[in-house]
């Protein structure tokens, strides 16, 4: 190893983290073909190295994003019950399935997500400031109308099997697992798409912790390839957390369906190869 | 808007956060630069296991947090609800220790 890759890695991971703050993912989506076969370090330790990524991306942006009632503490937690226990079980089950049949049920996936993002583009899901907003909702200030917005949660249990599918790829993909939630809790469970992508950003680092440290342990995650990765996704963030901010929750969903696209071609070709 | 206690914690959490995510940087910086130096080894592995370990106990440093104020705010739902997310991290850590020895 040499001071070349380091810096591959080190930019590698800046690129991943901007994309992935800027779409509400874990960006690891990128880093993880990179470390993998760019790299040729193999699946295993992408994936390890990814996921630790993943917690610094969701440790940076939630800590950018908190005061600004984005972030629904109380939506997450509940959520994590599902995330972290798929996380856990993950390592154990679907992590040791070929990487064949792995890399072909993600590709699916993802497809699925994207049709369905582009579909329900204008699901701005937000209620007047004085509605019952229940256990589970939020109010934040909206930029793009520039006032107080409300959202109720609804089909709660939709959001809880998301959240431990979630939890599940991301323990055996190595990936932040918000490309799956945030889709999903934006059409469905009625949380509008800039509270479902930071909640989800808080979400992705105690849902890596669920996996992580049993490949830490396993040896798995090479130190010197994660400094690399963790300091360059660091830098790489914080730069489309402040891109994020003036962006318009219209084209961001647009992007986001291309991206999950072509992280579905990716991973066809890759079951197919 | 007016200010709820659970307003203060996301404030709280976010300070959390940034520091852990701060300090597990520093380290894995300076672990890296003496691993490139091609300085003495053991420390350089060692301030980078430092750094990765201080990464992944932020986010269980949250979940801490969390449950310590769900617990002052009397929400005994909440309460319950991270405690389960909590043992799902015990479980996680104990078992990668088991794994260790």
């Amino acid at each position: 190893m040499s001071l070349a890759i380091i810096a591959a890695v080190v930019a590698a991971g800046a690129v991943a983290g901007c994309l992935g703050a800027l779409l509400g993912i874990g960006g690891a989506v990128f880093l993880v073909p990179f470390l993998d076969v760019g790299l040729g370090l193999g699946f295993k330790v992408a994936r390890a190295v990814s996921l630790l990524t993943v917690i610094a991306t969701s440790s940076v942006v939630s800590s950018g994003t908190a005061g600004r009632h984005l972030i629904n503490l109380r939506l997450g937690m509940l959520l994590e019950v599902g995330s972290t226990a798929g996380g856990l079980l993950a390592v154990y089950t679907v992590a040791r399935m070929a990487d064949s049949t792995l890399s072909a049920l993600f590709a699916l996936v993802t497809t699925a997500i994207a049709v369905l993002m582009v579909t329900r583009l204008e699901k701005r899901n937000v209620l007047e400031t004085g509605a019952d907003i229940g256990q589970f909702g939020g109010r934040f200030y909206e930029d793009e109308s520039k006032r107080e917005v409300a959202y109720r949660v609804k089909r709660l249990p939709v959001g809880m099997f998301a959240s431990l599918l979630a939890g599940l790829v991301s323990g055996t993909l190595g990936i932040g697992g918000g490309i799956l939630k945030v889709p999903i809790l934006n059409a469905w469970c009625g949380v509008p798409l800039r509270a479902a992508a930071a909640t989800s950003a808080l979400m992705i680092g105690v849902t890596a912790v669920s996996s992580a440290p049993l490949y830490y342990a396993r040896g798995e995650i090479n130190p010197p390839i994660a400094a690399a990765a963790v300091l360059g996704v660091l830098a790489g963030s914080r730069a489309g957390f402040w891109l994020g901010g003036r962006a318009r929750a219209k084209w961001l969903k647009l992007l986001m369906a291309f991206v999950l696209l072509v992280v579905s071609l990716v991973y066809f070709r890759r079951a197919l190869g | 808007m007016t200010d709820t206690p659970l307003d203060r914690l996301e404030v709280h959490l976010g300070r959390l956060l940034f520091g852990g995510v701060v300090l597990s940087a520093a380290c894995l910086a300076v672990g890296l630069s003496i691993w490139l130096a091609g300085g003495h080894a053991p420390l350089a592995n060692g301030i980078l296991a430092t750094g990765l370990v201080m990464l992944m106990a932020t986010p269980i440093l949250r979940v801490v947090v969390s449950l310590v104020e769900y617990a002052r705010m009397r929400d005994w739902f909440f309460v319950a609800t991270t405690l389960i997310v909590f043992g799902v991290l015990i479980v996680t850590v104990t078992l990668a220790l088991l794994k260790r020895i």
